[in-house]
């Protein structure tokens, strides 16, 4: 079945799809892995500061019990995602 | 593979756990009074709870075993899908997803595109979830009966199965979501505690972390990658950087964090937003630790295990429990895997009953021209349907989980739909102008994409391009749900009131015209 439903789509769709899919590889294959690695740090720092510095502080604190700086959930984004990014520069 | 008796101090600790799990679960059955209690633990759900919730329902035995598994394949590289393909998309998900699905009062992520788009969208999305959740419920029963107590204990899987099941089902069937996210507390601290007891003792036996990383690149070129996180993009394994940035940071992880019923479900029973969001940040905390413990057992298999060969890297943690924990210890390790295993079980049990009622059997009875349910009647269907699933996956487990690297075959399963879930999803908040027919094209083209992509040889250097698939397939709904809402006609500003992201951060109108909705 699996077989039936591979040979389908490699003659139907193969073509038209290895000749946008292919080059796109090819670029990506010479990517230097130093680029990947400042990817995954980069995801979590573009987050924190997308929390901690661009959203609406009333919005992001909406419905807390009381207002204090343990109940500020920028500050909680920013303690979660610190071990992420020691984790992701020491093995980049 | 050799087997092992367990000792009696063993057999008694994880008794008590079962028991104890048993007990705790049945006690909550006082809190259930009405359908909302049952599916959405009434509301009243504290933060702390739904981020130890939140953990345990993503974990399971499965994890344990397949990970580790994946870890002694591939590398630390495994440990990618709890860090990078957790943490920022729980972040995403508690300040641009969870907010509305509170707010508006959904008891599932189908319903809430249901009143975004239509009620197509709705069915086709629940009727997805519904069978992708109930082969993940076969799948982890059979897994952890056969490649966990089969292997290391010798018993028979089917009554390890229908032991498991049976437990779970009685606590699930009785005290609904309360029932399962306060088992889920316990279980969390347990599997905690038997995980980084396998840990310590792997690590120990090692000789450390320096000398595991020594060992291992000591054994040949073809460990040389086994301590990067990020592979190279052209790279045979399953998991090159390209994939884990795109196809999972961006578009699996968020999606299954935003739109997975079994995560949400948590955060939809908050007592409060504040306490919705929260909870999905301190899961993220919590879950960073696990890696720790499900995928560095498996390196040090490396050195421990050296012969175990890439076609049994499953059996990974089995062994090592066999060879390490001593009376006692493995007791803990054995309650900490059934507390895993049970906690996922019974999560999935409970969210896929409330798609099932809600998306599935509500729409039917909709379409049908009836009215909605009563609530004593929903509350019966539930706990019928409860029943109904654990029977039914335990029966149909074997035939269904009993293949070679489950935990990619999983994977595969999942980026068959994430993309276009989470495009429709994501336009849906976002953009006032996608209309029901986008949606709807979105999500069946997209899905149709996936198949397309997954069955056509070539198009990616990876043997297993789950990745790549949820991104493009991403890409092509955003476009499909796009180019046919801009050819139908716009909502009305009625429909959409409330539910555009932009307005609803700024303006305090549209928070409170969110939930005026559902009043």
């Amino acid at each position: 079945m699996e077989d039936t439903i591979t040979a389908f789509c490699d003659k139907f769709f193969g073509p038209a799809l290895r000749y946008v899919f292919v080059p796109i590889n090819e670029a990506l294959g010479h990517i230097p892995n130093w680029v990947a690695g400042w990817c995954g740090v980069g995801i979590f720092l573009l987050t924190m500061i997308w929390v901690g510095l661009l959203l609406n502080p009333k919005y992001v604190n909406r419905g807390r019990p009381y207002k204090s700086i343990w109940t500020d959930l920028r500050l909680w984004t920013v303690i979660s995602m610190t071990p992420h990014v020691v984790v992701y520069f020491y093995f980049r | 593979m050799e087997i092992v008796g367990l000792h009696p101090i063993d057999i008694f600790i994880v008794f008590v756990y079962m028991v104890g799990s048993l007990m705790l679960g049945t006690y909550c059955t006082r809190f259930v009074g009405s359908a909302e209690d049952f599916f959405i633990a009434g509301k009243a759900l504290p933060f702390w709870a739904i981020g130890f919730s939140i953990v345990t329902s993503d974990i399971g035995a499965t994890d344990f075993v397949a990970v580790a598994g994946a870890a002694y394949t591939n590398g630390v590289s495994a440990a990618n899908f709890d860090w990078m393909g957790s943490m920022p998309a729980m972040v995403i998900a508690a300040f641009v997803f969870v907010p509305y699905f509170w707010r508006s009062g959904v008891f599932t992520i189908p319903e809430f595109l249901g009143r975004r788009y239509n009620t197509a969208v709705q069915f086709i999305n629940g009727l997805i979830w519904a069978v992708v959740l109930f082969f993940m419920l076969a799948i982890m029963q059979w897994l952890s009966a056969d490649k966990l107590m089969h292997t290391i204990l010798g018993w028979n899987p089917y009554i390890t199965l229908w032991l498991t099941a049976g437990i779970t089902g009685i606590y699930t069937f009785s005290g609904g979501l309360t029932a399962v996210v306060f088992t889920d507390v316990v279980q969390l601290v347990v599997m905690y505690v038997g995980g980084f007891g396998l840990l310590a003792l792997s690590l120990w036996e090692v000789g450390g972390w320096s000398a595991l990383h020594e060992k291992v690149l000591a054994m040949g070129p073809q460990y040389a990658d086994h301590f990067r996180l990020l592979l190279p993009h052209n790279t045979t394994g399953p998991f090159p950087w390209t994939g884990i940035v795109f196809g999972l940071a961006l578009v699996m992880a968020v999606a299954y964090m935003s739109g997975n019923q079994v995560i949400v479900q948590r955060t939809l029973g908050a007592r409060s937003e504040w306490d919705a969001k929260g909870g999905m940040l301190f899961g993220g905390l919590l879950k960073a630790m696990i890696p720790l413990m499900v995928a560095l057992p498996g390196l040090c298999a490396i050195v421990l295990i050296p012969n175990l060969g890439s076609a049994n890297a499953d059996r990974a943690v089995p062994e090592m429990i066999r060879l390490l924990m001593p009376a006692g210890l493995r007791g803990l390790m054995f309650a900490a895997l059934f507390a895993a295993m049970m906690s996922h079980i019974s999560a999935s049990l409970n969210s896929t009953t409330t798609i099932f009622i809600t998306d599935i059997f509500g729409q039917i009875r909709n379409w049908m021209g009836k009215g909605p349910m009563s609530e004593k009647m929903a509350l019966g269907m539930g706990r019928f349907i409860t029943l109904a699933l654990i029977i039914s996956t335990a029966l149909l487990a074997e035939p269904i989980a009993n293949r070679e690297h489950i935990y990619v075959f999983m994977q595969t399963i999942l980026s068959l739909f994430q993309g276009p879930l989470l495009a429709i999803l994501l336009l849906g908040i976002i953009w006032p102008r996608a209309t029901g027919y986008g949606g709807l094209a979105g999500l069946v083209l997209g899905v149709m994409f996936c198949f397309v992509l997954k069955y056509t040889p070539g198009l990616f250097a990876s043997a297993e391009p789950f990745l790549f698939v949820a991104w493009w397939s991403f890409i092509f709904a955003l476009i499909v749900t796009i180019v046919v809402s801009l050819l139908t006609k716009r909502e009305s500003e009625e429909k959409l009131r409330g539910l555009c992201w932009s307005s609803v951060v700024a303006d305090e109108d549209a928070q409170e015209a969110l939930q005026e909705r559902v009043s």
